[in-house]
């Protein structure tokens, strides 16, 4: 390997390890306006994100039940992008996937296990038509799939609002929940003390399953072809409206099915707020994790674990505000989102510190590559 | 008057002897860190006044980043750069104007909405009060046409001009800005041989009424018709200056490429069979909805080439997409291997055994994001070779891109390898690697040697004589007449979406070519299709 690619490599790692070092540096600027010490109160966000006292007190374990929504919500985005739609639908899809999950739950009679089973692919199959229909509004009348998805985002909201209040209302208190789900319906837990459980190894499994289907498979070629140049997939023979709307239905799949997880894994039941964010967050976690299912994954991990740290490490412990772990979380995108900023920083870096060692510098060592 | 204070500040400069050196750049070194791309590796260059010097070599050569860090466009990341013996830092393309240079760029930057004078004046309107003077502006501009003999109404749209004329705005325009130093990049690639000889005696006369002229270029008889001296540029590198009068053609293009070079494609006669393509009565719009092929009728026979001359923008880009399958056509029909093809996609095109060179290899013919080994498939990954079960075989996509490597000598690349760092030359060659295994029957071959350097280009054209010698039929579109002509057996010319007339490579001239080109018939013979539209158009006023 050359030098380029070398330094290419090492870039991929580099550049949002940095991101995250530059958040962590703010954010430490506005602990110190709280009148606490940075350190201090990363070492509390770090034990109560990421620490595990003991088994059964392992706050690890909350921080995995909570990395799985967004892995899945991050897959989703990352099916999309690869196929060269930016949708940020993941928000509607995973509500329909939970409002679906939630009335299956208790309005089917299965057996374990079947019973779980029946929902997710029932959830996967409604958020799949839920970014299929985006899709056909693109490749055939041409509409802008951001507006779409966000526009349908605010209906599947509305109808999951509707639903849980009148259809679905299981009590007549002041918030409205729907009926608890069976416990046939239920995924197994691993370790008492959090919902760590089934959930996270579906998660892991798609997460695999994307890898191998956008970087093994023949649709998944075309998708990422699609997605990088249209006019070369066009050219060389690729259906892009094929694979813009085949990547859209499995985007919405995959959303579908953190929402259905979220319900048959941890809540039970749904109200009308059920888990905001989520879905937005999986673009976060999408574009920090580089588009990529593995980054996606390490950086679901990491933003669960940022934003529970933030809330009972700071929030109970030291009385800072847990929307810290936002701002962390904000601050980390915004810094990668500064990429070139890195990438030209890093080659200054390199040069000055290959210029003060004697070294040869990158035009040196391209100059003498050429020889 | 802006003219003036320009003048004065130009006085106050020392003023060498008459040989002096206008523009010397020394030791310029530019490594763009993002593409990997070493533009420009220790050069050094230097121009005399009141001299025509050519800049020679392949896209990718790094002429155009030095002329560009010249301009101040770039900053290089070492070496100087002297105008008249003084050392200049030049931050912004105004430091360079303000030193007297100016440059045609490639792609006119030009107003097609405002008249010749407005262009030409632009951001230098004279004004009093801050209200402009339209009557002075046009006067100038008449001035000054005069004062350099290149007439040109002031009022005339620039959107109703011919491109030549359009270039000569954008001399104007730099001569108005007092240019000494004028840098024109790749002058002639957009020009009829008419106007490319109108240039070449414009530039010609410039140079003897004291301007310094660099003439980028990779067509080296202009350079032996036009310059006085040239500079050849090879991988970023300065391989040399030579006086043109000195040097022989074999020469130059041996300094280009870095070896000898067969300039005369030998090749053997056709032996033209069946008909493999046939476009019937075709018309296809452009991107806006305006026709831009008018009912177009011609047919490939297997084992020949049928080459379709003319100037660029004349309908070809829209021929070949509606070819291809890229682009619907909206009248007549299109039979391939006797069977009508109209309405099926480019996949099933493909498959059948079209194949197609496509004029941008950047764009449309490659994707630079990923590597070389996905670029190859892109028209038989779902062969069984290559695909199991929907799964991509990756192992036998890694032994193609090496038979690839080896069959087309692409250098320097290896199967893995990421496409954006190979040279415009390799680039070329992969996608030929990808056309033009597997046997195909019909190859449309569009623009397939722009901006490659002479030793690409012989390769290109080889490899095309060698597939119509395996009988399959070639449909050669180009701009490059000396191309079209060494390799068709057959010729048509396009203008303004029809064909112009048909002629026979081996006896006609380049003049004759030309007027069909510039959409006048030739004399004595009647030509079809094109006759409404071969009326040249009336030109404006134009003041002498």
């Amino acid at each position: 390997m050359d030098n380029y690619h070398r330094q290419q490599r090492v870039n991929t790692f580099l550049v949002p390890l940095l991101a995250v070092i530059s958040g962590l540096v703010v954010a430490a600027v506005l602990i110190i306006f709280t009148d606490n010490s940075p350190f201090a109160a990363f070492e509390e966000l770090f034990k109560a994100g990421f620490g595990c006292s003991s088994l059964n007190r392992c706050a690890f374990f909350t921080t995995l039940e909570r990395a799985t929504p967004l892995m899945l919500t991050g897959l989703s985005a990352v099916v999309a992008f690869r196929s060269g739609m930016f949708s940020i639908g993941q928000e509607g899809q995973f509500a329909l996937g939970a409002l679906t999950a939630a009335w299956l739950g208790f309005a089917l009679d299965l057996p374990p296990v079947v019973h779980a089973i029946v929902i997710m692919l029932a959830a996967m199959v409604i958020g799949g038509i839920y970014g299929w229909i985006p899709g056909v509004l693109k490749v055939k009348l041409n509409i802008n799939e951001v507006i779409t998805t966000i526009v349908m985002n605010e209906i599947a909201v509305l109808v999951l609002v509707y639903m849980v209040n009148f259809p679905l209302r299981a009590d007549r208190g002041t918030t409205a929940y729907s009926p608890v789900i069976d416990e046939t319906a239920k995924l197994m837990i691993f370790m008492p003390g959090s919902k760590w459980g089934m959930g996270f190894v579906i998660a892991i499994a798609a997460v695999l399953a994307v890898y191998f289907y956008l970087w093994r498979s023949a649709p998944g070629y075309e998708q990422r072809m699609a997605g990088q140049s249209s006019l070369f997939a066009l050219f060389g023979g690729i259906r892009n409206d094929r694979a813009a709307i085949r990547g859209m239905f499995i985007s919405g799949a995959l959303a579908g099915l953190a929402g259905a997880i979220e319900v048959i894994g941890v809540h039970y039941r749904i109200n009308q707020d059920f888990a905001p964010g989520l879905g937005f967050t999986g673009l976060s976690v999408a574009i920090l994790g580089q588009v990529h299912p593995f980054g996606v994954f390490l950086v679901a991990i990491l933003f669960a674990g940022v934003g529970l740290g933030a809330q009972l490490g700071l929030q109970i412990n030291l009385g800072i505000p847990r929307e810290l772990g936002g701002t962390v979380i904000a601050l980390m995108i915004l810094f990668v989102a500064a990429e070139k900023f890195y990438t030209d920083g890093i080659s200054g870096l390199r040069e000055r510190w290959a210029h003060f060692r004697g070294q040869k510098t990158a035009v040196e060592l391209a100059m003498e590559e050429r020889e | 008057m802006r003219r003036d204070i320009v003048k004065a500040v130009l006085r106050r400069t020392p003023c060498g002897n008459l040989m002096a050196n206008a523009v010397e750049l020394r030791n310029i070194t530019k490594y763009f860190p993002s593409s990997n791309v070493l533009a420009n590796n220790d050069v050094t260059l230097s121009i005399t006044e009141g001299e025509v010097h050519a800049l020679v070599g392949e896209n990718g050569a790094g002429k155009t980043t030095l002329m560009n860090i010249f301009y101040g466009l770039h900053r290089p990341d070492s070496g100087e750069i002297l105008v008249n013996g003084q050392p200049v830092e030049i931050h912004h393309p105004d430091d360079a104007i303000k030193l007297g240079i100016g440059m045609v760029h490639q792609h006119f930057k030009l107003v097609p909405s405002f008249t010749i004078a407005e262009n030409i004046m632009l951001g230098i309107e004279p004004n009093q009060y801050g209200m402009l003077k339209k009557k002075d502006e046009a006067e100038m501009v008449r001035q000054l046409a005069n004062d350099f003999g290149l007439p040109v109404d002031p009022y005339a749209r620039i959107r109703d001009l011919p491109v030549g004329m359009q270039q000569r705005v954008e001399i104007l325009k730099a001569l108005q800005r007092e240019a000494k130093i004028l840098i024109l990049d790749e002058p002639t690639a957009v020009l009829t041989p008419q106007e490319v000889k109108e240039l070449l005696a414009v530039v010609r006369n410039l140079a003897q009424r004291g301007r310094t002229i660099i003439f980028i270029t990779h067509k080296l008889v202009e350079v032996k018709d036009v310059a006085d001296r040239l500079s050849v540029m090879r991988d970023g590198k300065m391989i040399g200056t030579r006086t043109v009068a000195e040097t022989s053609i074999p020469d130059m293009a041996r300094m280009m490429v870095g070896r000898s070079v067969l300039l005369e494609l030998d090749k053997k006669p056709a032996t033209p069979g069946e008909v493999v393509f046939a476009a019937d009565n075709i018309t296809v719009t452009d991107a806006s909805g305006l026709p831009a092929v008018r009912h177009i009728s011609f047919s490939v026979r297997e084992g020949e080439i049928l080459g379709i001359a003319g100037v660029s923008g004349n309908g070809q880009t829209e021929l070949v997409e509606a070819i291809s399958g890229m682009r619907p056509v909206e009248g007549g029909t299109i039979l391939f291997q006797g069977k009508d093809i109209t309405r099926r996609t480019v996949g099933e095109r493909r498959k059948q055994g079209m194949a197609h060179i496509p004029e941008d290899r950047i764009k449309i013919g490659l994707n630079l994001e990923t590597n070389l080994d996905e670029n190859l498939v892109v028209n038989r990954y779902k062969l069984p070779e290559f695909n199991r079960l929907g799964f991509m075989i990756l192992s036998a996509m890694k032994r193609f891109a090496a038979f690839a490597v080896k069959q087309f000598s692409i250098a320097a690349a290896q199967p893995g390898e990421m496409i954006a760092t190979l040279s415009g030359g390799n680039m070329q060659k992969v996608v030929l690697a990808r056309e033009l295994s597997g046997e195909p029957k019909f190859v449309i071959a569009n623009q397939p040697t722009r901006g490659l350097d002479v030793g690409s280009i012989e390769f290109v054209h080889r490899s095309l004589v060698d597939v119509r010698d395996r009988q399959a039929a070639v449909l050669l579109i180009s701009v490059e007449l000396d191309e079209i002509l060494s390799l068709s057996d057959r010729v048509l010319v396009m203008y303004r979406g029809t064909v112009a007339g048909e002629v026979d490579p081996t006896t006609v001239t380049k003049e004759e070519i030309g007027l069909l080109m510039g959409g006048s018939s030739l004399p004595g013979t009647a030509t079809s299709a094109g006759s409404v539209q071969a009326v040249p158009k009336p030109q404006k006023e134009v003041v002498a």
